[in-house]
């Protein structure tokens, strides 16, 4: 056996030299710093440094978690994590399916790009806009004039918050999500679908029974990375669009440690928050990965 | 919008890893190496150079040989080096220091940010400056009172009432309400001295276009996000408000965080009120300063608050942008049953500078050197006018100060003047750095700051350090106060909402912060 692996080095070595710089950088940029993990359980302190700060135990777990607010952050993020996976999530691969089935190449093109392009701007300019977009002179209120209505100003409604974020979320993000979907559709042999013809199969019954099962292992495994970040929701979009008066459904662990952990600069705080998220995360992940290779005999290992 | 950039802080683990690797050491050319150029002042001495940083919003360094260099080092003796280092509200700045800090290479005289004096003062990495300062910087000493010194002792983190920092000071009160007095005169109202003839003023302003374009656009008043920047709307109520944070006064006797007071409760509750009659503007709690100074430069605001000193900016704008010569006046506090108003006053800025607790003996008088010419009255004059052709133009024997730009202008770094304030010395400053066509703004800030100070009045927490926060983050940055508040002016919530905040705040930490403070404030009274 070991003879065995030994002797396929050798004969494929120039494979494993070109895998040394990929793992070099998981090593330095990935493992390493791994093990500033354990500020976590010290009270870390410049002067001190890495080494010499006390260990404080689980101390900052318990501040997070005897918290006032903790209830009402946990319960904020584990929502916008839920919406996220549930509501935001699908849409790319419904994009994919349905842009699949456009015809003309060019159209496709331009559909597919239009799509892109809100990728690319930053979540402190879409923050902008959507401040501007619900301001007493935005669209939304100009639209609400022409019937009639006072002027809401959504950017400071509790009840507007999770809704934005949500169609926020999918308008920035779910054509960039498409292209892995496009590049896996697009290596679906053609012969399955003149087959599906023949047998007298509608475009319908030809995405439900070819396309949509063949995507299915895809899907499965950028859900299984997805669900690894439930959690981490992702700093910028939560705290671009909020306001202290929707703190009460907007505030999530990621802008609670930004405040109280990083701005008065209590690393060993923040990095026991940042060390929760991973370890919840990491444990929905073996979790649903269990599932998967059950029920799909597939899944991330 | 919130323009901050923060990182995630999974990454906060590589701190210890950039400690050790990322600060390499910098470019700057390390001092005492010169003695061959014999400029002035210093003679046949060699001029030592020392580090100092500060705030920096974007003008040049200042680089050994550099023009501001020379003239730092022929008016004030020594060399100064000051690197660039981003701002960014305080929060770049603060992150870089703790690096350099971490790395060894702390700088020999800087300003300190939220409060890292105390750690480095019980570190024993800041210099001790109790008996420094008398001795080398008698200047700097007797520039700032002695009861002021005896603030800064009781603050001392080791508790041994020694001095850490050098305080910054405002000899007057900065603040005001400022009220178009061309709108009144147009509308034929006169000075509003109590609430209801304010109200009144306010619904003026909104119904009988003041500024004449035929559209009811105006906006009354108002402020920006956090409920900060409309301190004029609390002070008739008697509640200490610095910029829109909540501070400490006494209240019936006891120093209490005026957000818990029932003077809070009533000033809410009028807010609320004016908010729903469409007398603030509609937006100001989502108001960025951009969006509210826009809205006051572009003719449509009646009134607002911030620092009088600065008032040339709104005037100068709005002339720029409208062609409209306003004219400010200052809003007296107006009166309320039952309450005593005021604009709130704090003699203490945050700490301006502290000393690195050098080895080096000469770097150190180096140091003490610097802060004791610098704080001598006689230069602050010139250190204002900085370089001539970069900072300032001499026109028939009369100095002014340039236009602002960040292009080709080092950082004046030392600024004593905007330090220790004082208001003969500001009057005089904008009187004679102005240039004739700016004078009828500069006359009308003169006149308010004039004005502006029988309504002020010194809080009892003036200079309470940021330590009685410790271990409550929240309670420092006043998260459940901004929220309570926005929601209740609002209307999001009724005004009895404002029992369960102060019941939730106590709870949270106010208790115990308020236990420190008191316990501050019994040291500082002895």
């Amino acid at each position: 056996m070991q003879s065995h692996s030994l002797h396929r080095m050798k004969v494929y070595w120039p494979l494993y030299v070109m895998a040394v710089p990929g793992m070099l950088f998981l090593i330095v940029f990935k493992f390493i710093p791994l093990a500033g993990s354990v500020i976590a359980f010290k009270d870390y302190s410049v002067f001190r440094g890495f080494i010499d700060s006390p260990w404080v135990g689980f101390k900052h777990f318990g501040t997070l978690i005897h918290h006032p607010d903790f209830l009402r952050v946990f319960t904020n993020t584990l929502l916008l994590g839920g919406f996220k996976l549930f509501l935001v999530f699908p849409v790319p691969v419904l994009l994919a399916l349905m842009i699949n089935e456009i015809r003309k190449a060019a159209l496709k093109k331009g559909i597919q790009t239009a799509l892109y392009i809100p990728h690319f701007l930053s979540w402190v300019i879409i923050g902008g806009i959507l401040f501007d977009f619900f301001s007493l002179s935005g669209l939304f209120n100009i639209i609400l004039g022409w019937f009639g209505h006072d002027p809401v100003l959504g950017m400071q409604e509790s009840s507007y918050f999770r809704p934005v974020f949500i169609l926020a979320s999918i308008w920035k993000d779910a054509g960039w999500g498409t292209v892995v979907y496009m590049a896996a559709i697009s290596a679906i042999d053609p012969q399955l679908y003149e087959s599906a013809m023949i047998d007298g199969a509608s475009k319908f019954r030809q995405i439900r029974h070819i396309t949509f099962p063949i995507l299915l292992p895809t899907v499965l495994i950028l859900f299984l990375l997805e669900i690894g970040n439930f959690l981490d929701l992702g700093f910028d979009p939560v705290y671009n669009l909020l306001t202290p008066m929707t703190y009460n459904v907007g505030d999530i662990l990621d802008t609670y440690v930004f405040r109280t952990g990083i701005q008065q600069g209590q690393y060993s705080f923040a990095t026991a928050v940042g060390l929760f998220q991973s370890v919840i995360g990491f444990a929905m992940v073996y979790t649903f990965n269990r599932i998967s290779r059950k029920v799909s005999d597939g899944g991330l290992w | 919008m919130k323009f901050h950039k923060a990182g995630s802080w999974l990454t906060a683990g590589l701190a210890a890893l950039s400690i050790v690797s990322g600060c390499s050491e910098s470019a700057e050319t390390p001092a005492n190496s010169t003695g061959n150029d014999s400029g002035a002042a210093s003679g046949a001495e060699e001029t030592v150079d020392i580090k100092v940083w500060g705030t920096n919003i974007g003008y040049k360094p200042i680089e050994k040989g550099s023009k501001l260099y020379e003239f730092y080092k022929e008016k004030l003796g020594v060399g100064v080096i000051h690197p660039y280092v981003e701002w960014n509200g305080g929060t770049n700045y603060l992150n870089q220091l703790n690096l350099k800090i971490a790395a060894n290479e702390m700088p020999d005289l800087f300003l300190p940010q939220q409060g890292i004096e105390d750690s480095l003062a019980k570190n024993g990495a800041i210099a001790d400056l109790t008996d420094l300062l008398p001795e080398y910087a008698p200047n700097l000493w007797n520039a700032i009172p002695q009861d002021m010194w005896n603030i800064v002792k009781a603050n001392d983190p080791t508790g041994q009432g020694r001095i850490y920092y050098i305080p910054g000071m405002v000899d007057y009160g900065r603040y005001a309400g400022l009220i178009r007095q061309d709108w009144l005169d147009k509308l034929g109202l006169k000075m509003p001295t109590t609430q209801d003839e304010y109200v009144k003023v306010l619904e003026a302003f909104r119904d009988r276009d003041p500024n004449g374009n035929g559209q009811k656009d105006e906006i009354p008043t108002g402020g920006r996000e956090e409920a900060r920047w409309m301190d004029h709307l609390f002070a008739m109520y008697g509640v200490a408000m610095f910029e829109g944070y909540p501070d400490w006064d006494l209240y019936n006797g006891e120093l209490t965080y005026s957000a818990t007071t029932p003077n809070m409760k009533a000033a809410l509750e009028f807010i609320a009120k004016l908010y729903k009659e469409g007398l603030i503007d509609k937006e100001s709690l989502l108001n960025t300063k951009d969006k509210w100074d826009g809205k006051i430069q572009s003719d449509k605001v009646g009134n607002y608050f911030h620092w009088v000193e600065t008032g040339y900016l709104p005037l100068e704008n709005l002339y720029k942008n409208t062609g409209v010569k306003a004219e400010f006046s200052v809003l007296p506090v107006p009166k309320v049953d039952g309450f005593e108003g005021f604009y709130t006053w704090k003699k203490f800025t945050p700490p301006a500078w502290v000393v690195k607790n050098n080895k080096d003996e000469k770097k150190l008088m180096a140091t003490l050197k610097l802060l004791n010419n610098m704080y001598d009255e006689k230069n602050w004059n010139d250190l204002y006018l900085g370089v001539e052709g970069m900072h300032h133009v001499v026109k028939d024997g009369k100095a002014t100060r340039l236009p602002d730009d960040k292009s080709t202008q080092e950082n004046l770094i030392l600024d004593p003047y905007s330090k220790i304030s004082t208001l003969d010395f500001m009057t005089e400053l904008n009187k004679n750095t102005a240039s004739e066509d700016r004078m009828w703004a500069i006359e009308q800030v003169n006149r308010n700051m004039q004005e502006a100070q029988q309504y002020a009045k010194v809080i009892a927490g003036d200079g309470m350090p940021a330590s009685v926060y410790e271990g409550y983050p929240d309670i420092n940055n006043r998260t459940l106060y901004v929220e309570y508040a926005s929601k209740i002016i609002l209307g999001q919530y009724p005004i009895d909402k404002f029992d369960e905040f102060v019941e939730k705040w106590n709870k949270s930490g106010g208790e115990e912060v308020t236990k420190r403070a008191g316990e501050w404030y019994a040291k500082v009274q002895k």
